[in-house]
C-alpha cells in the first residue's frame, strides 16, 4: 500500500510538471534596447509578466498548448504572436517593439531647448518618428517633410506656413539642425537635406513660426530640429536595402528614355557600448538615374557619433556627417512636349559637391537645479559646376554656442545662452567674403498652479558680413500655455524673427541662362512679427483636435527682383508682406493601435500688401490626410496630399522665353502607398516595405518648369541584428 | 457581407485611381514654327551722348567694303533697342522692321547710329557688338537658320569701352 502512495503521487507530480511549462525572453525596441515594464500577456489565459529592467521576462507553470502572446507598453505598438506551442521545454521568444507617435504624449527639445511635453508649448509643434521615415522610404528628409503638417516644399526649400518661395538655394527662413546645431550653409545659406543620415533619425522636431528669441537669424519662419538616434547600450547591427523604378511617364510624348529608371539605396550602421563610451558608425549609397534626362544622382554618405560619458551627469557627444555627390544639373524642362528633358543649352550639366559637418557637444548637470551645454560645429561646403560657366565655392561655417538652464524651484526655469559664428567663403559667384555673427539669449518660463505656463525671453543678434556695417535685432518672444481641462489646452504667443541675409543673396554677381544677376550691398535683414493662438482638445489617445491661427507680418522682405534700369536681377528688401492663415489637425484612432486617420487642413493668405498681389508658391489651402492599418505582422498606410494651384510662380521667366509653357501649374493631388512585414514570425529578425509613391501617376509642379517625381515603385529589406 | 464590402472598397479605390485627370498635360503638337532667332544682348560702359537708335542688325554676305552695308544685302533689323538699356532678351519675331527669314547671314551685329532721321549710309553707323561664335573675335560669327526652325542663344556682349572693329566705310 505504501509503495502504492509513492508510485501514485510520483506519478501524479510527473504529469502535473509534464503539463506546464515556461516561456521566456527579451522585450527591446528596434535599436535592441531593453524596454523595462512591458506586458506579455498570453491569450485569455490570465497568465502574463511585465520586463524587469533588463526587458526580461518569464512567465512559468502554463499548461501545454498553443497560445497567442501579445506584448504592449506604451509608445509603443502592440505585438501579437500567434500559435506558439508551449511544452515540457522552456520556449523563449523575443519581441522587438516598434514606437508609435502618441502625440499627446510627445516629447520635444526644440520649442525652449530644454525637454517638455508636445502639450505643454505656447507654439504649434508636430513630430516625425523614425517609423513614419522607414516606412515611407525616404532617402532624403525633405521628401518626408512634404507629409508634415503646414509644410510645404518648394522642391528643396522649405516653408512653413508659407514662409518661404523659392530663391534657387538662396537663403532659407527656417533653420534646420541636427541635434540643435544648425546646418545652413556658409555661402548660400540653404539646407543640404541629402546631408542629414535619414536611418540615423530618431525624430524630427517641427516648430512653427518665428523662433529667432532662442534660435536667432534664418528661424523667421520656424525651426526644424533633427534629433538622431540614441547610442544603443548593447552591439546592434542595422542593414537596409531599397530598389526602385520610375513608372512610364504618363504620355508617350515625355519619355525620353524609352526606360523605366532605377533607383537603389544601400545602409549599413553599426553602435555598440563599451563601458561608458558608445558609437554608431554608417554608411549609406545611394544611387538614382533620375525621372528625368540630366536628373541622376549618385551619393556617399557617411556619419558617426560617438559618446563619452564622464560621470552619469557629464558627456560628451561627437557629430561627423559626411557626403560626396555628383548629381546631373536640370534647371527647367525644355517645353510642355519635354517636361523630362532639360533646354538644349543646359543639356549635359553636372555639379560636383563635399559637405562635411564635424560637431562637439558637451552636456554637465551641475545638480537637479543646474545644467549647461556646449555646442560647438564646424561645417564646410564645396561644390563646382561643370557647366559653361564653371562655377565654384567653398565655404565654412564655425559656430559655438554656450546653453545654460538653471532651474530655481518647480515652478521657475531659465534659458540662457550665447552663440557666435564665424563663415568664410571663397567663390567666383559670391567673391569671397566673410561673416560674423553672435547673439545672447535669455528665456523664462514659469509655471503657476492653474495651470497656466507663462513664457518671457528675448534674444540680441549683432551680424556683419565682409567690410559692410554690422547689423543688430532685438527679437522678444511671449507665449502662454493653459490646460482648461485635463484634455482641453489652450496656447498663444507671439514673437518677432529676423534673417540676416546671406553672403550669397548679398554678393552673387553671375550671368546664368541669360540673366545677369547682380550683388546688392544695400540688402539688410528681415524681420517679422509673428502671432499665433491655438486650442488643442483630446479624448485619450483616441481622437485629438488642434486648431490655430496665425499670423505673421514681414518687413523688408527680401526677394529676387529685376532692377528696370538695368535689367539686371538682385536680391533687395522689395515689399511688405503678410501671411495669416487657418491651421487644423485631426487624428483618430477608429480602431485602437489598429486603425487609425489623420487629417491636417491650412489655409493660407499670403499677401505682398504693397503691391496688392499673392506671393509666389503659396497655395491657398493644403490637405494632407493619412490612413494607417495594422494587424501585426502587416502594415498599411496611405498618404494623400492635396494643395490648390498656386496663385503666382516666377511669370517673369515666362515672359522672357526662358521657361517655355512655364506657367502650367495645376492644383496638386498626390497618393502614396506603403506596406510593411515584418519577418520576425518567420525567425528572421527584420521586415520587407513596398512603397508606391505618387500612385496616381499625378502630374504637377512645386516650381516653375519642374514636373515633380512622377509614379515609382519600390521595395526595401530591412534587417537588425 | 463583409467580402462585398471589400470588393466594392476595392473597386472604388481602383477606379479612383484610375478615374482622377492626369495634371499637368503637353501642348498639342506645335505648328511649325516660324524661323528666326533670339537671345540676350549685355551693354557695357556707359551709352555715349547723342545716340538716335540702335538695332540687331544681320547681313548675307561679310561686309568687305562700304558697298555691301546696302539695303539688298541687309537681312534683318530689330526693333529699336531704347536707350541706356544694360540688358535685353530679344526674338526676331518680335516687332521686326525688317524680318528674317531662313538662310545663312555672315555678319550679326548691333549697330547705332546718332542721325536724327533714318540713314541707310554706311558712315551714319557705328558697330558697337558683334556676334562671335565660341568667343571667337577674330572674325563674325555665321548665323545659319534652317527652316522653320527657331535658333535661341545667340548673344552679343556690346563694351562701350572696347568696340570691336569696325567694317570698311
Amino acid at each position: 500500500m505504501k509503495y502504492l502512495i509513492i508510485i501514485l503521487i510520483t506519478v501524479s507530480l510527473k504529469s502535473s510538471f509534464a503539463q506546464n511549462g515556461i516561456i521566456y525572453g527579451t522585450v527591446t525596441d528596434y535599436q535592441g534596447n531593453p524596454l523595462v515594464g512591458a506586458n506579455i500577456i498570453l491569450g485569455n489565459t490570465g497568465f502574463g509578466a511585465s520586463t524587469n529592467e533588463k526587458g526580461i521576462y518569464q512567465i512559468v507553470s502554463i499548461p501545454n498548448g498553443t497560445y497567442e502572446i501579445s506584448v504592449s507598453m506604451i509608445g509603443y505598438k502592440k505585438l501579437v504572436r500567434s500559435d506558439v506551442r508551449i511544452n515540457d521545454n522552456p520556449v523563449k521568444v523575443d519581441f522587438k517593439l516598434e514606437e508609435m507617435s502618441i502625440q499627446s504624449k510627445q516629447v520635444v527639445v526644440t520649442a525652449s531647448k530644454y525637454e517638455q511635453q508636445i502639450t505643454e508649448l505656447p507654439v504649434s509643434a508636430s513630430v516625425i518618428n523614425s517609423n513614419e521615415l522607414s516606412e515611407r522610404n525616404v532617402s532624403s528628409l525633405d521628401y518626408a517633410l512634404r507629409y508634415a503638417p503646414g509644410i510645404m516644399m518648394n522642391l528643396d526649400q522649405v516653408s512653413i506656413r508659407g514662409s518661404s518661395g523659392y530663391s534657387r538655394g538662396a537663403g532659407t527662413r527656417v533653420l534646420v539642425a541636427i541635434d540643435g546645431i544648425p546646418i545652413y550653409s556658409g555661402d548660400t545659406g540653404e539646407i543640404i537635406w541629402e546631408i542629414i543620415p535619414v536611418t540615423e533619425i530618431d525624430r524630427v522636431e517641427i516648430i512653427k513660426g518665428a523662433a529667432s528669441s532662442l534660435y536667432g537669424s534664418t528661424a523667421i519662419g520656424g525651426v526644424i530640429n533633427v534629433i538622431t538616434r540614441n547610442i544603443s547600450n548593447k552591439a546592434f547591427t542595422y542593414l537596409r536595402g531599397s530598389y526602385g523604378i520610375y513608372d512610364k511617364p504618363s504620355y508617350s510624348v515625355w519619355d525620353w528614355s524609352g526606360q523605366r529608371r532605377p533607383f537603389n539605396i544601400f545602409t549599413l550602421t553599426h553602435t555598440n557600448k563599451i563601458g561608458r563610451f558608445g558609437f554608431t558608425l554608417s554608411f549609406s549609397r545611394n544611387e538614382n538615374s533620375g525621372y528625368r534626362q540630366d536628373d541622376y544622382f549618385k551619393r556617399f554618405l557617411g556619419y558617426i557619433k560617438a559618446n563619452f560619458d564622464f560621470t552619469d551627469n557629464s558627456s560628451l557627444t561627437f557629430l561627423a556627417n559626411s557626403m560626396n555627390q555628383t548629381r546631373g544639373n536640370f534647371v527647367y524642362w525644355k517645353d510642355s512636349q519635354h517636361v523630362l528633358q532639360p533646354r538644349d543649352a543646359d543639356q549635359g550639366q553636372r555639379v560636383i559637391s563635399g559637405r562635411y559637418m564635424f560637431g562637439l557637444i558637451y552636456r554637465n548637470k551641475f545638480n537637479s537645479a543646474l545644467s549647461y551645454n556646449l555646442r560647438t560645429s564646424y561645417y564646410y561646403t564645396g561644390w563646382r559646376d561643370e557647366t559653361s560657366s564653371k562655377d565654384t565655392s567653398k565655404a565654412g561655417l564655425l559656430r559655438g554656442e554656450l546653453q545654460v538652464n538653471y532651474k530655481s524651484n518647480d515652478n521657475l526655469l531659465l534659458i540662457s545662452g550665447i552663440e557666435t559664428s564665424f563663415g568664410k567663403v571663397r567663390s567666383n559667384l559670391f567673391s569671397n567674403p566673410k561673416s560674423f555673427a553672435s547673439g545672447i539669449y535669455l528665456q523664462g518660463e514659469y509655471k503657476f498652479n492653474f495651470p497656466l505656463t507663462l513664457t518671457l525671453g528675448g534674444r540680441y543678434d549683432y551680424s556683419k558680413r565682409e567690410t559692410l556695417n554690422g547689423e543688430s535685432s532685438v527679437s522678444p518672444k511671449f507665449g502662454i500655455n493653459y490646460k482648461l481641462t485635463s484634455s482641453t489646452i489652450i496656447r498663444a504667443s507671439a514673437g518677432r524673427g529676423f534673417r540676416a541675409p546671406t553672403l550669397a543673396e548679398t554678393f552673387t554677381s553671375t550671368t546664368a541662362a541669360g540673366i545677369k544677376i547682380k550683388s546688392n550691398p544695400a540688402l539688410k535683414a528681415e524681420s517679422n512679427l509673428s502671432l499665433e493662438a491655438g486650442i488643442n482638445q483630446s479624448f485619450g489617445n483616441l481622437f485629438n483636435l488642434d486648431l490655430a491661427m496665425f499670423q505673421n507680418e514681414y518687413y523688408d522682405f527680401i526677394e529676387p527682383e529685376v532692377d528696370t534700369k538695368d535689367g539686371q536681377v538682385f536680391f533687395g528688401n522689395v515689399t511688405r508682406a503678410r501671411i495669416q492663415g487657418i491651421e487644423t489637425g485631426l487624428n483618430i484612432s477608429l480602431i485602437p493601435e489598429v486603425l487609425t486617420f489623420h487629417s491636417d487642413y491650412t489655409y493660407l493668405w499670403a499677401r505682398d500688401i504693397e503691391k496688392h498681389e499673392p506671393l509666389k508658391y503659396r497655395p491657398r489651402h493644403l490637405l494632407y490626410s493619412g490612413l494607417s492599418y495594422t494587424i501585426s505582422p502587416l502594415e498599411l498606410g496611405l498618404d494623400f496630399r492635396t494643395w490648390s494651384k498656386i496663385e503666382r510662380l516666377d511669370n517673369e521667366l515666362v515672359d522672357l522665353g526662358l521657361v517655355k509653357d512655364g506657367d502650367k501649374r495645376v492644383a496638386v493631388y498626390v497618393l502614396d502607398i506603403n506596406a510593411s512585414y515584418s519577418l520576425i514570425d518567420l525567425g528572421l529578425p527584420g521586415r520587407i516595405i513596398a512603397n508606391i509613391n505618387n500612385a496616381l501617376n499625378y502630374n504637377y509642379i512645386e516650381i516653375i518648369g519642374n514636373l515633380s517625381p512622377i509614379r515609382n515603385y519600390s521595395v526595401s529589406l530591412e534587417f537588425t541584428f | 457581407m463583409k467580402r462585398y464590402v471589400i470588393i466594392f472598397a476595392l473597386t472604388c479605390f481602383i477606379a479612383f485611381l484610375n478615374g482622377c485627370d492626369k495634371g499637368i498635360t503637353p501642348e498639342p503638337e506645335a505648328l511649325p514654327k516660324e524661323a528666326g532667332f533670339g537671345g540676350s544682348i549685355i551693354f557695357k560702359g556707359n551709352w555715349p551722348q547723342g545716340v538716335t537708335r540702335t538695332h540687331i542688325v544681320a547681313f548675307r554676305t561679310p561686309l568687305l567694303s562700304s558697298k555691301d552695308f546696302n539695303i539688298l544685302n541687309l537681312a534683318f533689323v530689330s526693333d529699336s533697342i531704347p536707350y541706356g538699356t544694360r540688358q535685353i532678351v530679344y526674338s526676331s519675331l518680335i516687332n521686326p522692321i525688317v524680318p528674317i527669314k531662313n538662310g545663312d547671314y555672315a555678319y550679326l551685329a548691333v549697330a547705332q547710329s546718332k542721325t536724327p532721321a533714318l540713314s541707310l549710309e554706311r558712315k551714319d553707323w557705328y558697330i558697337i557688338g558683334v556676334y562671335y561664335i565660341n568667343n571667337d573675335t577674330t572674325k563674325p560669327g555665321t548665323l545659319n537658320i534652317p527652316e522653320n526652325t527657331f535658333i535661341p542663344d545667340i548673344n552679343i556682349t556690346c563694351d562701350f569701352n572696347d568696340p570691336p572693329s569696325q567694317p570698311p566705310f
